[in-house]
Parts: structure tokens; C-alpha cells; sequence
């Protein structure tokens, strides 16, 4: 057994040349760095077209500060269709899966690279090909796409949308889901072929758990969008009409068939992106929280379940299209069905951090805002999932802000958490623990404010994605709460420079990094800040669970509430020495007395 | 009469200048008099959030589902904040944390209990009410279709406004005595009015915030919607789905009259439809087969 993994996993030199090092890297840990600094760019980008739109809502036709150019119902079009577009493929997912699955899942599961570390160089470029094209297709005639981020024919067609643009935008999207199932295959492989001896999948820690899901869902229903992609572009430049009826009969396509496919990759999508939160969360309630994850293998299940049931759940996107109404009312059961797997996700997290010893780091701050804001998230999908309550909030700014929260809140807290937790074993350096709350606390609050505002118009009725909600005589009175709803974007917009700040100072000037800061178990805590080239001089042997925390017969043993999923315990090993335990250097003075238990 | 006014002092010189502008003044004022008129009828803004004043026979439906579920869900997010305020409050660094894996079997089965309990209460109300409300009314079509005096129309979505098409004396569409009115609907009060509708170039939806209805309009495909009013007024008719540059502006009136008041417009519309019809506007003459069997 010892040998096949030898076998798998050669040690290659590293590579001494700048272009092998750091661009053409087989390395998942470069490769994890340039996914996290491509997304956090395109999340800032992502977030002035979020700037721009809410200016256009808080003060409609007014022109942008600084400029004597309002904006235009043609242009908000595209802010709103780029901001979706690139916030859901061009920054969340390749700085949660793309950045934090590559980084996390050979290291957290004893293995030296990815099981194709060459495919995984591909996947990043193809990445970075998608995102030339879809910059690209701001500085072409007629500009970007504006079609809404579902892109829905027929309005994306050349029956509503001409123009170069939106084919960039069609094919950007084609080529980013290349490099995503790249990834997928290649997460895939690695958790299967590459964990440490005695790395059982009950052993996975749950950020593992959720990039694998996540992984298997993208390799089965990334295809399905890829396809929705081809027969889109063939639509728009090559004449076919798979999605355009014509009004009169005779050979036709269908633009609800786009619908189906669309959300068979779509509403798996949502989850692509919340299982790793789910992951990462649970991982770092347990490990802040200095007690194991309450029934882990429950939690492993609830994720394998939404997993299983978001395949099957797409058709309340398509609700009032006019689809059977045994249909609709199917999928209406087998959507509120998945409030089951995350009652218990919740309940879990809950019981976890529930007479813990709870050390309010960064991170853990940034995973408890994550449950609280998914919560508010979660909650608010029930009405959606229902037809009845859906029929009045359909398409409205509460669905709008539902997804926000899920979507946009639970996510990106969950990806901060992942990196100010992760970030010393990224860089070598601490990020600073002031600014990261003040950052949590700005954001938490200012992000219930914003989607908590669009609820509230949603709930009085307004439509998503009117360039001036106002000229309704119904929702002219939002105007007050729109306006205020700005304004708190505009200042998250504004907290967010405590990260960037934060990022940038940490990186050169923060305090080093000790190999376990934050005195936890799993593998990627046992090597150097930041790992060696191939992380695992020896390939570890894993003997427990990844969350063995404040467990009494240790505590006594070791003289410490953590115990390393590899480490060999003194009296199983015959010896009264503890020449295994990870070395607990010195702590930074300020992370120190947050992580130290105070006596009473 | 304004006008006649300033023509008497049409004389020449400083002073009927002055009248001039005066009468040009009085008659601007008389105008807007007028478009105040229209606007007292016209739809009324709303005073307070929440839902848009409900004017629907069946409404109420939605309004009470949506409360009674806003209500569970607030008591569970209630009880999940107070948990983690608790946790976070109480189970600090002082306190010791308990080594518990919650993997015992009254845990897990306390855990699994409480999930199915939730989704019994709350998930369990919204798919009973949910199936009866679309079973007893919003998607029962041959219960709004069947009442004797149910009126029919069909809508033809366009970017970016929305015709309407009532048979006429008839009963046929697609005929010379229909009457056709853009971004203007008429209906009723107190019976069903039952809609065709389809669109002709991208997907609309249409949406009546008053009436708590909505459906998708699409190229190709027809789809129903039907609502009965319970008050009269003006309001609105709004797009829902994104359709284009001025998908904002894609609005239109619902205007809802007493019985006598609905037929009294559309006696005087029957009339002019009869002299406006063209039979040389071939696009003018869309019309679908109403069918029955829809669902």
C-alpha cells in the first residue's frame, strides 16, 4: 500500500526558473495563489459594476459622480448582466473552488500535488483565456453582453441582443466551464487516488468534503451549461434556431428549452458554490469552537444529500413558465425536501459551537457571520421554492436578495474566513486580526443591510432589474429605502478597503506565520509556513478524525487540546517523549492570547 | 371658451401681448386641470411597505401564506441567533469546551427528529396551502373558464408594451369587430377574467402586483393566467422579466370597473373597433385558438 502511493506521487525538483515557479506552475499551491489574486480582482470589478448599479437605484438618471454621464438604460443592461456573470464565475468560484480546492485538498489530505498537476496548469490558463474574453467584450461594437447573467434567449439572441458582445460573453462562459471541469476532474481523482494511508473518507475534513461535492457536481452538470453555450452561439452567429420561435408556426426552436438547460447546470450551481462554504465553516466551528464537530458524519451526509438533490430540484427557476402544473408542483416537494438536509447542517453547526470554548478569531467571526447571513438565506428560499408564494415574488428584488445572501454573503464570508485562515499557510505571514475585524464586523453589517434592503422591495413587489423601479407608481414610494440600500453599499464597498489594506500589508510586512497557528489537527498544519515543494517529505499515516479537539485522554497526554490527524501518540508509540507533535512555535503575541484558554 | 378669450383680444400691441400669454397661461392651466383629472383615476402610489394594496378575489391566499411563513421563519431565526448569541455569550475561552462528537444515538436521533419536525411545520403548511391555492384557484383554469361570465382576453407582449385583444360581440378572435388596445386592459369587477397570452419577440413576464399574479410570456409558446378583482380603480401591469433596454418602461394600465362601467366602455369600443379595424394590416390581425385543453 505504502509503495503505490510512492509510486503515485514522485518528488520532482522544484523548479528554479520565474516563468515554471510562478506562471507555467504544476505547483497547486501557485496555482492556488493565482486563482486567489485572479478572483480578488475580478471580485473588486464585480464589485464597482455592484457601485454603479445601486448609484443608478439610489439616484435613477442622475449622472455618476465625477462624470457628466448618467447612466443609461442600455448601459445599467450590462452592468447588471456583467456584474452576475462576473461576480458568480469570475471571482467566487475560482477563489473558493479554483484557489482554496487546490490549496486545501492535497494538503488536508496528505498527498504532494494534485493527481494532474499538468491539467491543472491548463485549467488555470484556460481560466485566464476566459477572462481576456470576457474583458475583452467590453471594448467591442455595441459592448458587452446585456442579456442578464441567465443570458435567456430570446433576448440573447440576435433577436434581442446584436452585437459582437454577447457571443464574447457566451464564449467566455463556454471557456471558463473547460477550465472548471479541468478542476473537477482533477479534484475528483485527487481525492479518490491520492489521500494518506488511513485518510478514509470519514476522516475527510469537511472542506475536503465540499470541494469534492462540489467537484462532482461541476463534472456532471458543467457539460449541460457548456451545451446550453454551443447551441446558444450557433443561434447567434451560424444561423440555427434552436431557441427562437418563430411567431407563425413552421420550423421552430424553443427559448424555454435554454430554461431547462440552463437551470439543470444552474440550480446545481448555487450549490457548487455553498458546498465549500459548508465546508470550510464546518471545519472552522469545530476547530475555533476547540470541540469536534457534532456528528460529523451526519454533516458529511447532509452535504452528500443536497448534493444528490440539487440535480433534481432546477424546475422552481421555470415556475411561471407556464410548465405542467404537476410538474411545478414536483419540483415545488423536492425542493422544500432539501430544507431537510440543511436543518441539519444548521442544527450541527449550532451543537458544535454549543458549550464549546469558542476563540473569536477572524476567521471564526467570518464562519459565524456565514451561518448567521445563510440562515437569513436559507430561509428566505422557502418562499421561492413555494409556487403560490412564489407566483407574487418571482422575479422580484426578494428573490434578488435571496440569492444575495446565499450566493453572494454566505459565500464570500465563507471564502474571507477560508483566507484569513488559510492565509499563513499560503504566505507564511499572518494577516492582521484588528483590521480583519473590522472588516468583519463593516461587512456583516452593511451585508444585512443591502440584501436585507432588497428583500424589502422585493417584498413590496419590485421587479429585479429596472433600470428605474420608480416610474411604477406602485414602488415609487421605495425610492427612501432603494436610496438608503445604496448608500449602504456603498459604504461595504468603501469597508472593504480594510482587507485590501490588510492583504497587502500582511503579506510583505505581517507577522510570520508559526507551522500551526492556530493550533489545530489537520494535515496542512503538520508542514511549514508555507509548505515545502512537495509538501510531505514523508507521506503522513492518518490515525484519527479531523476535528479531535479538547478530547480529555489527549489533553492529559499531550499537555494540549489539539492532536494532529497523523500524529502517533507517545503511549502507542512506546515512548514517553512526544517527538511527533507538530512543533508549537511561538505564537504572535495578540493571536496568542486570543487562542490561549484563559483560566478562571 | 379659454381660447375664445384670447382670440377676442387679438388687437395688436403691448396689452394683448399680455392677454395673449395670459390666455396662452389660463388655457396650460386648464390643461393640466384636466391631466389632474386622469391622474386622480390613474394608479395610486403606495403608502407603506409591505405588499402592494390587494384588489384579487384570491390574493389573500398568498398574502396569508407569505405572513404565517414570514412568522416561522423569523421564530427560527430567532432561535438560531439566540443559540449562537448564547454559545458566543457564555462559551467564550473561559469556559472548558465538552469533548461531545454528538454521535450518540439519542443525538442523532434528537438531530433528525428536529430537521423532520422544521420541515413538517413549516415546509409541510407552505406545500399544503400551496397545492390547494393552485388547485382551488390560481392554476385552476377550468374553474375561471366555466363561469358564465367570464371575460377573455389576449395579450401579445412586444418590447416594450403589451396589446390586448377582446373577441368583440362575436366571441371570435382574430376578427374585424375585435377590440384591440395597447398597454390598456379593462376588466370587471367580481368575475374571472381569463387570459391567453404570448409574445412575439423575447420573454416577458406579465405581472400584476395588485391582483398577486404573474406569468412568464414567451415566443412560441401560450401561456393562461386568470384573476378575479374585487375593488374597481386603476393599476398597474408591470414586466417581471427582463426583456431589453426599456424593460423599465414596459407598463401598462389595468383599469377595473363595475359591470355596468365594463360594459359601457366596451359598447364605445366595439364602435370604434369597428371603424379603426384595417384589413390591409396583416400584423394587426393576431389572434390564437382558444383552447380548452390547455391543462
Amino acid at each position: 500500500m505504502e509503495g503505490t502511493y510512492r509510486e503515485l506521487q514522485p518528488k520532482h525538483p522544484a523548479p528554479t526558473s520565474f516563468i515554471a515557479k510562478y506562471v507555467l506552475s504544476t505547483d497547486h499551491k501557485v496555482i492556488a495563489k493565482q486563482f486567489l489574486w485572479a478572483g480578488l480582482v475580478f471580485l473588486a470589478v464585480g464589485g464597482g459594476l455592484a457601485m454603479m448599479i445601486r448609484w443608478q437605484w439610489g439616484y435613477p438618471g442622475a449622472p455618476l459622480p465625477g462624470t457628466n454621464s448618467p447612466i443609461g438604460p442600455a448601459l445599467y443592461n450590462k452592468l447588471f448582466t456583467m456584474h452576475g456573470l462576473i461576480m458568480i464565475f469570475f471571482a467566487v468560484t475560482p477563489m473558493m473552488i479554483g484557489a482554496f480546492g487546490n490549496l486545501c485538498i492535497p494538503l488536508m489530505i496528505g498527498a504532494r500535488d494534485m493527481a494532474f498537476p499538468k491539467l491543472n496548469m491548463l485549467s488555470f490558463w484556460t481560466f485566464a483565456l476566459s477572462q481576456v474574453l470576457i474583458i475583452a467584450s467590453f471594448f467591442v461594437p455595441l459592448g458587452t453582453g446585456s442579456a442578464g447573467w441567465t443570458t435567456y434567449p430570446t433576448l440573447s439572441t440576435q433577436v434581442g441582443s446584436p452585437g459582437l458582445g454577447q457571443t464574447l460573453v457566451v464564449v467566455a462562459i463556454f471557456v471558463t466551464g473547460s477550465a472548471t471541469l479541468m478542476g473537477a476532474v482533477n479534484y475528483i481523482t485527487t481525492v479518490i487516488r491520492l489521500r494518506a494511508p488511513g485518510m478514509t473518507y470519514m476522516r475527510m475534513p469537511l472542506t475536503v468534503w465540499g470541494m469534492w461535492l462540489t467537484a462532482i457536481l461541476n463534472l456532471l452538470f458543467v457539460p449541460v451549461l457548456a451545451a446550453a453555450a454551443i447551441l446558444l452561439v450557433l443561434d447567434r452567429e451560424f444561423g440555427t434556431q434552436f431557441f427562437i420561435a418563430a411567431t407563425q408556426g413552421g420550423m421552430d426552436g424553443d427559448p424555454v428549452l435554454f430554461q431547462h438547460l440552463f437551470w439543470i447546470f444552474g440550480h446545481p450551481e448555487v450549490y457548487i458554490l455553498i458546498l465549500p462554504a459548508w465546508g470550510f465553516v464546518g471545519d472552522l466551528l469545530s476547530f475555533f469552537a476547540r470541540k469536534p464537530h457534532y456528528w460529523y458524519r451526519g454533516t458529511a451526509y447532509a452535504m452528500i444529500a443536497v448534493t444528490v438533490l440539487s440535480g433534481v430540484v432546477y424546475g422552481h427557476h421555470m415556475f411561471m413558465t407556464g410548465m405542467n402544473p404537476l410538474l411545478g408542483k414536483s419540483f415545488m416537494l423536492l425542493t422544500l425536501i432539501i430544507s431537510v438536509p440543511a436543518e441539519l447542517l444548521f442544527l450541527n453547526w449550532l451543537h458544535t459551537i454549543y458549550r464549546g470554548s469558542i476563540r473569536l478569531t477572524t476567521p471564526m467571526l467570518f464562519s459565524l457571520g456565514m451561518v448567521f447571513v445563510f440562515g437569513l438565506g436559507g430561509l428566505t428560499g422557502i418562499f421561492l421554492a413555494t409556487i403560490s408564494t412564489d407566483i407574487y415574488l418571482h422575479d422580484t428584488m426578494f428573490v434578488v436578495g435571496h440569492f444575495h445572501y446565499t450566493m453572494a454573503a454566505a459565500t464570500l464570508l465563507a471564502t474571507f474566513a477560508a483566507i484569513y485562515f488559510w492565509f499563513p499557510k499560503m504566505f507564511g505571514r499572518m494577516l492582521d486580526e484588528t483590521l480583519g475585524k473590522i472588516h468583519f464586523w463593516t461587512s456583516l453589517v452593511l451585508i444585512c443591510l443591502v440584501f436585507g434592503g432588497q428583500l424589502l422591495v422585493g417584498y413590496a413587489g419590485q421587479q429585479r432589474r429596472l433600470w428605474d423601479p420608480h416610474q411604477y407608481t406602485f414602488l415609487q414610494h421605495l425610492l427612501p429605502l432603494n436610496r438608503a440600500t445604496s448608500w449602504a453599499a456603498f459604504a461595504l464597498g468603501v469597508s472593504q478597503l480594510a482587507f485590501v489594506y490588510n492583504w497587502f500589508h500582511s503579506m510583505f510586512r505581517g507577522a510570520r506565520a508559526a507551522d500551526n497557528p492556530w493550533q489545530v489537527g489537520t494535515l496542512e498544519w503538520t508542514v511549514s509556513s508555507p509548505p515545502p515543494h512537495y509538501n510531505f517529505d514523508e507521506i503522513p499515516t492518518v490515525r484519527r478524525g479531523p476535528h479531535e479537539l479538547s478530547d480529555p485522554s489527549f489533553e492529559k497526554l499531550l499537555g494540549r487540546d489539539w492532536v494532529s490527524q497523523a500524529e502517533l501518540l507517545p503511549e502507542l508509540a512506546g515512548t514517553t517523549a512526544v517527538p511527533q507533535a507538530s512543533p508549537s512555535a511561538p505564537l504572535g503575541a495578540p493571536l496568542a492570547a486570543v487562542m490561549a484558554r484563559k483560566e478562571h | 371658451m379659454t381660447r375664445g378669450r384670447g382670440l377676442d383680444g387679438w388687437t395688436g400691441g403691448a396689452s394683448a401681448l399680455l392677454r395673449r400669454v395670459g390666455a396662452v397661461l389660463v388655457g396650460a392651466g386648464a390643461l393640466l386641470a384636466g391631466v389632474a383629472a386622469v391622474a386622480q383615476a390613474a394608479p395610486q402610489p403606495e403608502s407603506s411597505w409591505g405588499y402592494p394594496r390587494d384588489v384579487s378575489v384570491e390574493g389573500h391566499r398568498i398574502d396569508w401564506l407569505l405572513n404565517v411563513t414570514s412568522v416561522f421563519v423569523g421564530i427560527l431565526f430567532l432561535i438560531m441567533a439566540v443559540w449562537m448569541g448564547i454559545a458566543i455569550a457564555k462559551h467564550g475561552r473561559r469556559h472548558a469546551a465538552e469533548h461531545d462528537h454528538g454521535n450518540a444515538k439519542k443525538q442523532i436521533v434528537k438531530a433528525l427528529g428536529l430537521s423532520a419536525l422544521i420541515f413538517l411545520i413549516v415546509d409541510g403548511n407552505l406545500f399544503f396551502h400551496s397545492i390547494r391555492d393552485l388547485d382551488e384557484a390560481f392554476w385552476n383554469f377550468a374553474k375561471a373558464e366555466t363561469h358564465p361570465e367570464a371575460v377573455r382576453i389576449e395579450v401579445n407582449a412586444h418590447q416594450w408594451a403589451w396589446d390586448a385583444r377582446y373577441a368583440g360581440s362575436d366571441a371570435e378572435f382574430g376578427t374585424a369587430d375585435d377590440i384591440v388596445t395597447f398597454n390598456d386592459i379593462r376588466v370587471p369587477r367580481g368575475v374571472p377574467v381569463v387570459l391567453q397570452l404570448r409574445s412575439v419577440d423575447v420573454i416577458h413576464s406579465f405581472y400584476l402586483p395588485n391582483l398577486r399574479q404573474k406569468v412568464d410570456v414567451v415566443p412560441g409558446t401560450t401561456t393562461h393566467l386568470w384573476f378575479a378583482a374585487k375593488e374597481t380603480g386603476e393599476f398597474e401591469i408591470a414586466c417581471a422579466q427582463h426583456c431589453g433596454v426599456h424593460h423599465y418602461k414596459m407598463r401598462g394600465v389595468l383599469t377595473i370597473y363595475e359591470p355596468e362601467g365594463y360594459r359601457a366602455w366596451l359598447g364605445e369600443a366595439q364602435a370604434n373597433a369597428r371603424v379603426a379595424y384595417d384589413a390591409a394590416d396583416l400584423l394587426g390581425h393576431w389572434g390564437w385558438r382558444w383552447d380548452k385543453e390547455y391543462y
